[in-house]
């Protein structure tokens, strides 16, 4: 049950880091957070502590980029521009098991909600769906083209997982999304969202964009994609940020949502468990988190975030976010005021004798 | 350091030094011409004339509009938080890595030498542009010709039926035609915009072929006529001008890769700049000096990465299949291809994963012609946020450029009263790069 109001939204703790924290996820029931940086490490931060200090994984870790990290029962998952999933005891912040996953960049890794199954992508366009206590790959999702119709390479951003587990989506950098059965490996449904890639053909003649971030609602019916709108200028993230919503099973586009309050891209989207908000982060130079009403898309708070979100975990409770970005992380708070207390029976020494 | 004039394309065997030749008979402006034709009735020499032709030398420049980052590209830092998330990849050159972003040009450094160590101080987009495309600061006084005028004027043959100086800039933003400047409008480029034909050289349609014909053979006979009885420079001037315009008549086919077969095309890609790339070597193929490919828009602020994805396969693609192909015909001994923009990239990498214009330590490349293929020049610190060995300035770079073809680089023009050096006051070649 959530007990957010995202009206309520505030920054409650931030913590400076080295480099640019691209991935983040919370150990169970504490405040420890661990993310993947820039400077190809992963580290924990608790952010319980008075002075919260990233405290480094050892061992042999990843040779890039930490792009995305994944929580299974009791371990870990980090994936990486090197194409190697490491899986890590969080204990003695150690590599378990080691992969040679992909052979281009792994944007990112995610797990299943009951944490069985790992999920990861690559610019080899390639989705692979691994047993996360065994290692052993399971299917691997082929439904994304390798070239943009402009002839230049193109990139597998995004992927989540149906609240059940039982669907993958995954998103391009043209806009296509693909949803898997996850049991049979096999694509159920395709969708198309090509605004969210920008292709300037005549003034810079390559592109930016593509499908930054996906979202299945809690009822499984929906998807949301997240990136930029058109730009202009593609030298920089100048564009609108954007999210479409979609019935992936009729294939209709049901909401679209092209915010120019915050431009840059959408990173990450998760829904409410109730279904009546998203939430949405990202950023151009700086950063902004957006809630959206999900039935009407209608902006319900949006603010600024003290850096680039590259990618959120919420709380189980759904009222408090932590943000991993550039050079910061950051915890906002979205938590419903109490509900008034209920009026309880007087006592003794509350009653007034009455006089005579 | 004093520099003679006697290396030729790696080559020692040239007999005869061509721009030894020509170097002493050339003056600025419209004495230039004139001067040039002095030599005309040496090149009547059989012999003479095809050892020239042999050593015909040309210049292909790739250039990185917007600025490539060199982390991306020929200096990477892998491991550092400036670096950048792409790994170093070894190459056919012992010692000598760039980055993941290029394999295929990992496996020609053979042909190719890098400068790690261009400090050019201009990271203005118009500045640097002018500033790397004449080799010096601009200076209200003197106009100053850029490097594909400068090559026309050296290389171009005076007999030559095409043009001296062809630029294609595709894209529109940084686009720049360059310029002549005080050499004059005869060394101006064919610039090529919309289209990879050159616009008005078609003939009118309101003539026909044979009307065409028939007039220039009017005029030829007129002319030699008239040049019978008379031995001034001016007039035999007139004479190669319309043999001149003609001939860039008659080129239009260089610039159609239609003629070029499947498997030619297939080979350079499918790309505008690949294809541009194979125009390139088509045109230095039938004498063109020099040929600037612009391949525009590298000014990565956001997204460096997923842009260097993109263009560096573009590049990676092009770049080698042109080496790959000038080396198969026998050209790339003759033929100095550079890459090169107006900066670099910042080592710091900011919030939207970009990087800005940055011109303290950045790189670039030359290879075939007069160049010793493999060689690494000049060196960045560890971020790559300083040079630390070797730093080359714009006219350093011209002078370089200057004697891998066998022009040398003290020489002078001479504009009005003043005379003008080729290259920048002071600029000395980095001879470990030459062959």
């Amino acid at each position: 049950m959530s007990t957010a109001d995202p009206t309520k939204f505030k920054i409650a703790k931030t913590a400076r880091v080295k480099g640019i924290a691209l991935c983040i996820t919370q150990l169970p029931g504490s405040q420890r957070l661990v993310f993947g940086s820039s400077d190809f490490k992963v580290y924990e931060l608790d952010l319980a502590a008075e002075k919260p200090q990233p405290v480094e994984y050892t061992g042999e870790g990843h040779q890039s980029y930490v792009t995305g990290i994944a929580r299974t029962a009791d371990q870990i998952v980090t994936g990486s521009y090197d194409g190697r999933l490491i899986w890590w005891d969080t204990q003695k912040r150690a590599p378990l098991r080691s992969i040679n996953a992909h052979e281009k960049w792994i944007r990112d890794v995610i797990s299943s909600p009951d944490g069985k199954v790992i999920a990861s992508i690559a610019d080899d366009m390639r989705c692979k769906v691994w047993d996360a206590a065994t290692g052993n790959l399971l299917h691997t999702l082929v439904g994304h083209q390798a070239m943009t119709p402009h002839h230049f390479p193109s990139m597998l951003f995004a992927v989540t997982f149906s609240h059940d587990g039982q669907l993958l989506a995954t998103g391009d950098k043209v806009g296509h999304i693909a949803v898997w059965d996850v049991v049979s490996g096999k694509q159920v449904s395709e969708l198309e969202a090509p605004v969210l890639y920008t292709w300037d053909p005549k003034q810079r003649r390559h592109s930016i964009g593509g499908i930054r971030s996906l979202a299945f609602s809690a009822d499984g019916k929906l998807i949301a994609a997240g990136g930029v709108g058109t730009i202009g200028n593609i030298d920089h993230l100048d564009g609108p940020s954007r999210v479409e919503i979609f019935d992936w099973a009729t294939k209709q586009r049901v909401q679209e949502i092209s915010d120019t309050k915050f431009k840059g891209l959408v990173e990450q989207i998760a829904f409410s468990n109730e279904g009546n908000w998203l939430v949405c982060a990202g950023g151009d130079n700086g950063g902004f988190a957006s809630f959206y009403d999900a039935q009407t898309g209608k902006v319900l708070h949006q603010d600024k975030m003290p850096m680039h979100v590259h990618k959120f975990v919420l709380n189980d409770t759904q009222d408090t976010l932590y943000a991993s970005g550039h050079e910061q992380i950051a915890m906002l708070e979205f938590k419903a005021d109490p509900p008034p207390a209920a009026p309880t029976a007087p006592t003794p020494a509350d009653v007034t004798a009455p006089s005579n | 350091m004093a520099h003679t004039n006697s290396s030729f394309c790696g080559s020692p065997d040239h007999g005869v030094s061509r721009r030894g030749f020509l170097g002493t008979t050339v003056f600025a402006g419209a004495t230039a011409f004139a001067a040039n034709m002095r030599v005309m009735d040496a090149l009547k020499n059989p012999c003479l004339a095809a050892e020239l032709k042999r050593q015909q030398k040309s210049v292909i420049l790739l250039w990185l509009g917007g600025g490539a980052s060199q982390f991306e590209t020929w200096d990477p830092k892998p491991g550092r938080l400036t670096g950048g998330p792409f790994r170093a990849i070894s190459t056919d050159v012992p010692s000598v890595q760039i980055s993941e972003l290029l394999p295929k040009m990992a496996q020609r450094l053979k042909t190719t030498a890098i400068i790690r160590s261009l400090n050019t101080r201009n990271a203005d987009h118009g500045g640097g542009t002018r500033l790397m495309e004449t080799g010096r600061a601009m200076e209200q006084a003197v106009d100053y010709p850029d490097l594909g005028a400068l090559i026309a004027r050296e290389l171009g043959r005076v007999d030559s039926q095409v043009p001296d100086y062809v630029s294609m800039y595709s894209e529109t933003e940084g686009r720049h035609k360059g310029g002549a400047g005080f050499l004059g409008a005869r060394y101006a480029p064919t610039f090529l915009t919309e289209s990879m034909i050159p616009p008005n050289i078609r003939r009118p349609d309101s003539m026909t072929e044979i009307d065409h014909q028939e007039r220039a053979d009017l005029q030829k006979l007129l002319a030699k006529r008239f040049a019978d009885k008379r031995y001034d420079p001016s007039v035999a001037s007139h004479g190669m001008a319309y043999e001149r315009v003609r001939g860039i008549m008659a080129s239009e086919k260089l610039f159609d890769i239609n003629l070029e077969p499947q498997s030619a095309r297939d080979f350079y890609g499918p790309t505008q700049f690949q294809e541009q790339c194979l125009i390139s070597r088509r045109l230095v193929e039938a004498g063109v000096p020099f040929v600037k490919v612009a391949r525009a828009w590298w000014d990565s602020h956001g997204q460096n990465f997923e842009t260097h994805l993109e263009l560096c396969a573009d590049l990676d693609q092009g770049m080698s299949a042109l080496l790959d192909d000038l080396q198969q015909r026998g050209l790339l001994e003759s033929t100095l291809v550079i890459t090169l923009a107006e900066f670099g990239r910042t080592p710091h990498i900011n919030a939207s994963l970009g990087r800005d214009h940055f011109a303290s330590a950045w790189s670039c490349t030359l290879s075939g012609c007069g160049i010793k293929g493999g060689a690494v020049y000049g060196k960045t610190d560890e971020d790559g946020q300083k040079v630390v060995d070797g730093e080359m300035k714009s006219g350093d770079l011209f002078a370089t450029i200057f004697e891998a073809l066998g022009i040398d680089h003290k020489k002078e023009y001479q504009l009005g009263a003043r005379p003008i050096p080729i290259v920048d006051f002071g600029a000395k070649p980095a001879m470990e790069i030459l062959a």
